[in-house]
């Protein structure tokens, strides 16, 4: 068993299931520290998924398809900045209106389109890098796009937020926008720039899911956008502590699967709950108190 | 100051009304050129309220406002602060979990291609707190540092937006006397470099030491106005007040033979992050007397009364509290002492302990019972205390406090931001609490009011009480004594040897 851990396959394998949580965590961390609570992560995921799957077997090309994926991605969250900030509806209502809406749709368009219940035909997934991806094992991943984007995403979230102008106006606007507004921000403008982005970085996750399985399945994201949110918890709203959060989860839940593959002594319902008992243990022993941004949620 | 120089500021028949009640009615005056001009009045004359319309925060029903003779109207206070104008609020207006530099450059960053510069702006603020002497660290996040450091990072971001015009409104009332000095200073440096200041206040010593010219509001109009030579404190008092009976202190001192122990601390010691806040401290109150706690800010007072409160443990040593029933007016009335969404008569009812249901009469009864007695200035019972300026925030809660007949009392400030008239209200009652065998602890930076109020005082330095006193040490036969007594436990307050 632990000859299966310290191998590369399971690198990859922790690497693959970082990824999405990465994502969505730092797209619900944009949207955060602006004060605008998504839950909808999920369904963005959702609905990106499909809609990549669509563009590319309508179209072919799997960069154009990125394209127009992350413009539709754009459009919804459009429609939640206009329903939280401009209409100033509850953020978890909408959230969870979202979610429901979103799934429904991607299993509509499913039956609309390919006469379907569960899924779409199947794709070629993103070409990877060259050279890297023809690496033994650990290429496929490693050669990745959007997987290397996911890590350089640590750097750029921490850049973005703590040494630039937009960083520092959004997360001014999350944590006391009455501040901020009388200084000259915005308020505002800047809280559809973090959805906006939480869009695009959602989307990114979404993409990879249904790329990674070369098509979309109804059911297909599982609650990753949840865990995401989640992760961002326990990272307390820093790309690092996300970045940890997140390859914690990730870890679990390849180690749930390898120990699924390999068997073990375990019965398999106990190795499932294993990603979320620890969860439930970090959170109690190592985390302490976490602090949303002020403004978190507050409508303005 | 010739009448034909232009001036700084000049209102000119301003009105403002909130549905039926009149913040301002009518006032007119003007505000020289590199003068401190004070406002003066009592919580709710309305000089809040002309300030933001000033500042384009409201906006007033009729008459106009002129800077340096041309007329102006700010839509919003952006547009006040680009006009050179800076404002110090009440309520700082900072985020907590930002560092000094970031709040000191949020909304006028230097940057190169969206990009924050560090090195040269944290040089140019650097220079800006040396210069004024503000003693603040770029790096320090606001939620670390003191509510008078707090200020001095408001102040830094009206210098670093080069404000010409600074406002400030009751700036002092957060301060211990020792920064009363300080801030002093700072103003004083201000008036140097040719800025105009107007100070809003209501402490006749302030307007006594800095202006240059005084101008009184008494519900919403403008009554007196006085160049500072020519001032009398009698009259300028008189002016402010009104035509109210004034409230006099029970001069009686009820004796109690056989006093409770209410509080006892013996040898306790206190840490927080590594450092001693408590550090031996020692001392009782009784009942039936009122002890009083003066000392410069941050030397354990807080830590006292988390102990009190039991949200901080002493390490060592010992604290009793021998009765259940505590009233506490803390130091942070928005933070600790009430839920500002809520209104007057939920905030009363909050602290009360049988009841299972209640209904809007209750409430009602509730707050017209404190509104009326304290005196509370508002325009709607229904509107959230925050609403409320922070003087009538305070007579809420110490009304609602002293109305729940603890046998113990802890007062911190019991009259911060609250107008003379008030306060003596206040005044009043703590003693009449007193002589009802009530054991009262004040804790307040306002040596006047601590001797005043006190049976027994002690000076607490470094989360030690390093001197006590009875009352016979400050009855005082004449001035000369007093004197004496206030240069002594000054000294005492700042750890020097007495």
């Amino acid at each position: 068993m632990i000859e299966s851990i310290l191998s590369l396959t399971f690198l990859a394998q922790v690497l693959r299931m970082f990824t999405p949580y990465y994502l969505g965590a730092s797209a619900a961390n944009f949207s955060e520290r602006g004060g605008v609570i998504n839950i909808a992560i999920e369904g963005f995921m959702i609905i990106s998924a499909f809609s990549y799957a669509f563009f590319t077997i309508t179209f072919g090309n799997p960069f154009v398809s990125l394209l127009l994926t992350i413009i539709v991605s754009l459009l919804f969250s459009l429609l939640y900045a206009l329903l939280t900030i401009k209409l100033k509806i509850n953020q978890i209502v909408t959230g969870v209106g979202f979610n429901l809406l979103m799934a429904g749709t991607a299993k509509f368009l499913i039956m609309f389109f390919y006469q379907s219940s569960s899924n779409t035909p199947n794709f070629q997934p993103l070409p990877g890098l060259p050279f890297i991806s023809d690496i033994p094992v650990i290429g496929k991943a490693a050669g990745d796009y959007i997987i290397v984007f996911g890590f350089i995403l640590i750097f750029i979230s921490q850049f973005v937020l703590f040494r630039t102008r937009f960083g520092l106006r959004l997360r001014s606007v999350g944590e006391n926008p009455e501040a901020a507004e009388t200084l000259g921000v915005g308020v505002r403008v800047y809280k559809l720039y973090g959805v906006l982005v939480c869009g695009v970085l959602s989307s990114l996750g979404g993409i990879w899911l249904a790329s990674n399985q070369g098509s979309f399945s109804d059911g297909m994201i599982a609650g990753r956008g949840y865990i995401a949110i989640a992760a961002m918890i326990i990272g307390k709203w820093k790309p690092v502590n996300i970045f940890f959060a997140c390859l914690m989860f990730a870890f679990f839940e390849g180690l749930e699967i390898t120990l699924q593959i390999t068997g073990s002594f375990l019965p398999s319902q106990i190795v499932q709950m294993l990603p979320y008992v620890i969860t439930v243990l970090v959170l109690i022993g190592f985390i302490g108190k976490t602090r949303p941004p002020a403004a978190d949620g507050v409508p303005y | 100051m010739s009448s034909n120089v232009i001036p700084a500021i000049e209102f000119r028949n301003i009105t403002k009304k909130f549905g039926t009640f009149t913040a301002n009615e009518d006032i007119s005056f003007s505000v020289a050129e590199n003068t401190i001009h004070s406002i003066i009045g009592e919580n709710g004359a309305g000089k809040s309220t002309l300030m933001k319309i000033l500042f384009g925060i409201y906006s007033g029903d009729s008459g106009e406002i002129l800077i340096k003779g041309n007329p102006v109207k700010f839509r919003s206070p952006l547009e006040a602060i680009d006009s050179n104008i800076g404002m110090l609020h009440q309520h700082f207006e900072l985020i907590e979990d930002f560092t000094v530099f970031e709040n000191v450059i949020l909304g006028s960053e230097p940057v190169n291609s969206g990009v924050i510069e560090t090195t040269k702006s944290g040089i140019a603020i650097k220079t800006l707190i040396d210069k004024y002497k503000l003693g603040l660290e770029l790096d320090d996040r606001i939620s670390d540092i003191s509510i008078s450091q707090k200020q001095k990072v408001e102040i830094l971001k009206l210098l670093y937006r080069n404000s010409e015009i600074l406002i400030f409104d009751e700036p002092t009332s957060v301060l211990s006397p020792v920064e009363v000095e300080e801030f002093f200073k700072i103003i004083r440096k201000f008036k140097d470099e040719g800025k105009t200041i107007i100070l809003i206040t209501h402490k006749l010593n302030e307007i006594k030491e800095l202006s240059d010219r005084v101008s009184v509001l008494r519900k919403g109009r403008l009554v007196y106005e006085v160049d500072a030579c020519g001032l009398d404190l009698d009259v300028l008092s008189r002016e402010i007040i009104g035509n109210v009976a004034a409230v006099h202190l029970p001069d009686e001192r009820a004796v109690f033979n056989n006093p409770d122990v209410l509080i006892k601390f013996e040898n306790a010691k206190l840490k927080k992050d590594n450092v001693d806040k408590l550090n031996g401290l020692s001392f009782t109150v009784k009942s039936g007397e009122v002890y009083g706690i003066c000392g410069v800010e941050g030397n354990g007072q807080s830590e006292i009364v988390e102990a009190i409160l039991g949200t901080e443990k002493i390490h060592s040593g010992k604290m009793e509290i021998r009765t259940r029933d505590v009233s506490l007016v803390p130091d942070d009335r928005i933070g600790k002492g009430m839920i500002k969404e809520f209104t007057v008569g939920e905030n009363v009812l909050l602290r009360e302990k049988k009841f299972f249901i209640y209904n809007a009469k209750r409430i009602k009864e509730k707050a017209r019972d404190i509104i009326s007695k304290y005196d509370v200035r508002l325009s709607d019972e229904t509107a959230p205390l925050e609403s409320l300026s922070g003087g009538n925030q305070q007579k809420v809660i110490f009304g609602r406090e002293t109305g729940l007949g603890n046998k113990l009392m802890v007062l911190v400030h019991p009259t911060r931001g609250v107008d003379i008239n008030s306060s003596a209200f206040i005044y009043k009652i703590i003693i009449e609490e007193r002589n009802r065998d009530k054991g009262i602890l004040i804790i307040s930076s306002d040596l006047e009011e601590v001797l005043k109020l006190s049976d027994r005082i002690g000076v607490i330095y470094k989360g030690k009480i390093v001197n006590e006193y009875g009352k016979q040490d400050f009855t005082f036969r004449d001035e000369a004594k007093k004197q004496e007594f206030m240069t002594n436990i000054g000294k005492a307050m700042i750890g020097a040897e007495v």
